[in-house]
């Protein structure tokens, strides 16, 4: 369990629980006080996206937040349908646009769960490495996006260097900067360039050795972070489950569910690693698991270039993806939390349908129940805690 | 020649000449300053700052300048005229004002007031007016939270800025800053920094807040109320306003260099310059803005609430047990004062 | 306040979920197909058979709600996770082209914005749900369900009631 020790270091931090801020209408009523309506509009220089919140102040305590989504809505469900099945790869690449290697191995174990295909080894391994990657290509910028809405603007161009860092091998391997489609339907587009497992080695242990001095020493103590962030979006376990957030928002809390885990998938089981929990449920604590899970990405990106077999890294899938008709699930640990894919195939070239269960539209949910009774600067901390990304909640 | 040099001599044109002389620097160094923040934090982040515009980048003021002078004033449709265009006004002219007391040398002064201490805690407080003038005259929602939050942050911080002030007053025994630094000897351990460390720190600390610079940027918040009581500002009229926030950072760190730290007394005395001891004046406060910059790149910044109570709750009663030390020590040891 | 998640091999665990729903509801269709739970239900017993599902079973998130529409019936899918390993899969159909169904957020409180979500793209209105309105597209003129096989994509569908 992570952090009991720290937190019992920096006890008295300057904060208070949220419930005790808010006043009860009749008080309100009583004394002719009033509300205000504000937009925390689509335009804001600060927001993880285009989201329109519509709050009610009471004075700097916000009594009601409610998310108004849609504005990067690019009906991908609908036109997924009128695509063939590997022509919906560059599509899903665009839904969560942290984490595309995930949205493209979700989908692609959707399809292949309708196929049967065998998937070589070696494939899986790439695809494994390039997803753990991406995780620490979308952990360590969401650090850096925490402590940007903290107002600390220097984290977030150490976090970026390191996604720079990370795109150029990205670029080597897929010839992309960050849509890759990579992933393909029976496993990865084209083999490692012959240099690549070496200069990943290099790169990860660099990362190893300044990534405490970066993004953990400048942060973690810091008096101002632990007043901003700790008790600020604390919720208990069931409210967690309750509202349906997967992924370190959940574990942060002290639920161990990691699909990595606990609904296998690819080669995960040959893998050692651990799943990362909080006790605490609140900012403080997300940020910890999020460090924590990006240490862990380090060692399975090790563990994956040590092992990887050699052979093809595409199965034959046949000319033409025309599965039989039926229903094709795929359920992957994106870095935001539990991202699955449904695909109904009625025996065409097409999908009939694509649902995409992307996390961050179901982890937007906490923002209505959890906001109400803090401040109106905590609204930013805690779509710290969530980490969504607008592409994922508006599909 | 010798009628302009005697002309010097007359007391209200030697007062309009050298406070003209005094604007025209703080101007300057307001734009200097918009410089050499970008290139701090430039370092700061791993990356240069603006490097095109001349050599190394060091004639971006002038764009800077020639682009404001050239946008379009907008103001919101709605808004109260008079006080939205008063308001950068009164944001800069207390700003600019406080340089008539500043001893830049011995001798070198545009006012040798005798209560000028009493006169920069006077000015520094119209500050406030300007930020609520321009939230209010915005007329819009942001504006008005961040010109709340500016009125208490900057009231609330002047409380403990003046009580941190009076355990320098009471070594020198005189409200005037030219005293202050001739009190303050030609050596660094006589400096006041040192016996009144925890004021000093008060004084720094709270002068961040008066400036509103992370981590005491919250009226001007720019991750939830982007801007706060500037939002509405663009073009001549904002920059009249960072000019005045600029400005009074350096106006703050000069006056933190007099009180505390020798103003223009270098640190050793065979260092002394004699009538360039300006230099040391600019050394010192080029570091105490310096700092500041750090600071602001270095941390987040507090909530409304926390704020108010590193003000209240540990400032100002630090302030008030070391005023009863520094008199106590000085009743016991009366060789220490003036 | 720890949440409790059901213990057990995942083979047993998979039974007894069938058996307990099986044994309390009339279910059209039950099995266990490559270790998912498979479930039919006919669409009034829906918000019964999830109910059951977290109160009894202890089945504690629901991970989406798909509509599929087949053009004269919607077919509902409701996944379940028991965040151990075991999935429950329960599949109604609706017919005709005005589609109604209870409601489940009283059971599971995350439905609520997926059945917003199946609102705004199908149509299918959910009886009881709380705060019933459109996710994604325009709230007040849009008068379509994009994800309906009778909306077609269109230029001149997209600016409708904008210009």
């Amino acid at each position: 369990m992570l952090g009991e020790e720290r937190r019992a270091e920096h006890e008295g931090a300057l904060t208070e629980p949220p419930s005790s801020r808010l006043v009860s209408p009749d008080i309100r009523d009583e004394f002719g006080l009033e509300t205000i309506d504000m937009n925390m509009g689509p335009q804001h220089p600060a927001m993880h996206g285009l989201l329109r919140l519509i709050l009610e102040l009471d004075g700097e305590t916000v009594v009601r937040c409610d998310p108004v989504m849609g504005y990067l809505h690019r009906c991908q469900e609908k036109i997924a349908e009128n695509r063939m099945y590997p022509a919906v790869i560059p599509m899903t690449d665009r839904l969560d646009y942290f984490a595309n290697m995930h949205n493209e191995h979700g989908y692609c174990l959707a399809v292949e769960d309708l196929l049967d295909v065998e998937i070589p080894p070696r494939a899986e391994y790439i695809r494994v490495l390039m997803c753990e990657l991406m995780r620490l290509a979308s952990h360590i910028p969401s650090i850096g996006f925490l402590m940007l809405e903290l107002g600390a603007f220097t984290p977030i161009l150490y976090a970026f260097r390191e996604r720079e860092r990370i795109q150029s091998i990205f670029e080597a391997v897929t010839g992309a900067r960050m849509m890759f489609h990579y992933i393909r339907i029976g496993g990865v587009k084209a083999d490692l360039p012959p240099d690549i497992p070496q200069k990943i080695w290099d790169y990860i242990e660099s990362l190893e050795a300044h990534f405490q001095r970066d993004f953990v020493d400048l942060i973690q103590d810091n008096e101002i972070f632990i007043s901003r962030t700790r008790n600020v979006g604390k919720m208990s376990q069931e409210q967690a489950v309750e509202m349906g957030v997967t992924g370190p928002a959940l574990r942060c809390t002290g639920v161990d569910f990691d699909v990595r885990l606990d609904y296998p998938y690819s080669v995960y089981p040959e893998l050692q690693f651990e799943v990362i929990t909080d006790t605490a449920g609140d900012v403080e604590a997300s940020y910890r698991v999020r460090i924590a899970e990006c240490l862990q990405s380090i060692q399975i990106i090790k563990q994956c270039l040590e092992q990887m077999p050699e052979g093809e890294v595409l199965g034959d899938t046949g000319r033409r993806i025309r599965p039989a008709e039926g229903e094709g699930f795929g359920r992957v640990e994106s870095p935001r939390g539990e991202y699955a894919v449904h695909v109904v195939s009625d025996g065409s070239d097409t999908p009939y349908r694509v649902h995409y269960r992307d996390p961050s539209f179901c982890n937007m949910q906490l923002l209505q129940e959890i906001v109400p009774g803090h401040y109106l600067p905590d609204i930013m901390p805690i779509m710290g805690l969530i980490d969504p990304v607008s592409g994922g909640w508006d599909k | 020649m010798q009628t302009v040099l005697n002309l010097l001599e007359v007391e209200p044109i030697r007062l309009l000449i050298s406070f003209g002389a005094v604007l025209f620097l703080v101007l300057n160094l307001a734009a200097i300053l918009t410089m050499a923040e970008r290139k701090v934090s430039g370092y700061i982040h791993l990356r240069y700052g603006p490097n095109r515009v001349g050599p190394r980048g060091l004639l971006q003021p002038a764009a800077d300048v020639f682009k404001l002078f050239t946008k379009e004033n907008v103001s919101p449709g709605r808004s109260d005229l008079w006080v939205f265009l008063g308001a950068p006004i009164a944001m800069f002219i207390p700003a600019a004002l406080v340089w008539l007391v500043v001893p830049f040398a011995p001798d070198a002064v545009v006012a040798d007031l005798n209560v000028a201490i009493l006169f920069f805690v006077a000015i520094t407080s119209i500050g406030a007016l300007g930020v609520v003038m321009a939230g209010y005259g915005s007329r819009s929602a942001f504006s008005l939270l961040g010109a709340l939050r500016g009125a208490a942050q900057m009231i609330s911080y002047e409380v403990p800025l003046i009580l941190s002030l009076l355990g320098v007053v009471m070594l020198t025994g005189s409200l005037s800053l030219v005293d202050v630094v001739q009190a303050q000897g030609d050596t660094i351990w006589t400096w006041y920094f040192l016996p009144q460390l925890p004021m000093f720190i008060t004084f720094y600390i709270s002068g961040i807040a008066e400036v509103k610079r992370v981590p005491f940027d919250l009226p001007e918040g720019e991750s939830e109320i982007v801007g706060g009581f500037m939002i509405e500002y663009s073009g001549m009229t904002w920059a009249l306003i960072q000019a005045a926030e600029f400005a009074s950072m350096a106006v703050i760190s000069a006056i933190t260099v007099t009180l505390f730290l020798g103003g223009w007394q270098p640190p050793l005395p065979f260092l002394d310059l004699g009538p360039f001891n300006w230099v040391w004046f600019g050394i010192k406060t080029a570091l105490i803005m310096f700092t500041f910059q750090w600071i602001r790149w270095s941390v987040p910044r507090l909530r409304m609430d926390q704020l108010m109570d590193l003000g209240w709750k540990v400032l100002v009663p630090m302030t008030l047990i070391w005023l009863f030390v520094t008199a106590g020590l000085m009743l016991l040891f009366p060789s220490l004062g003036a | 306040m720890a949440l409790t998640l059901p213990e057990g091999d995942l083979q047993t665990r998979l039974e007894r979920y069938l058996e307990g729903l099986d044994n309390r509801h009339g279910l059209e269709e039950s099995e266990i197909v490559d270790g998912v739970v498979r479930i039919v239900a006919a669409k009034g017993d829906v918000p019964a058979v999830l109910a059951t599902a977290r109160e009894t079973l202890g089945i504690p998130h629901l991970s989406f709600i798909t509509v599929v529409d087949r053009q004269g019936t919607f077919e509902l899918t409701y996944e379940l996770i028991d965040l151990r390993g075991a999935t429950v899969r329960v599949k109604t159909t609706i017919e005709g082209d005005e589609p109604v169904i209870g409601t489940v957020t009283g059971v599971y409180p995350t439905a609520n914005w997926h059945e917003r979500e199946a609102y705004d793209m199908f149509g299918v209105a959910f009886a009881g749900h709380p705060d019933l309105r459109r996710t994604y597209m325009w709230q007040d003129h849009f008068d379509h369900h994009p994800l309906l096989k009778s909306f077609e994509i269109s230029t001149k569908r997209t600016f409708e009631g904008l210009r």
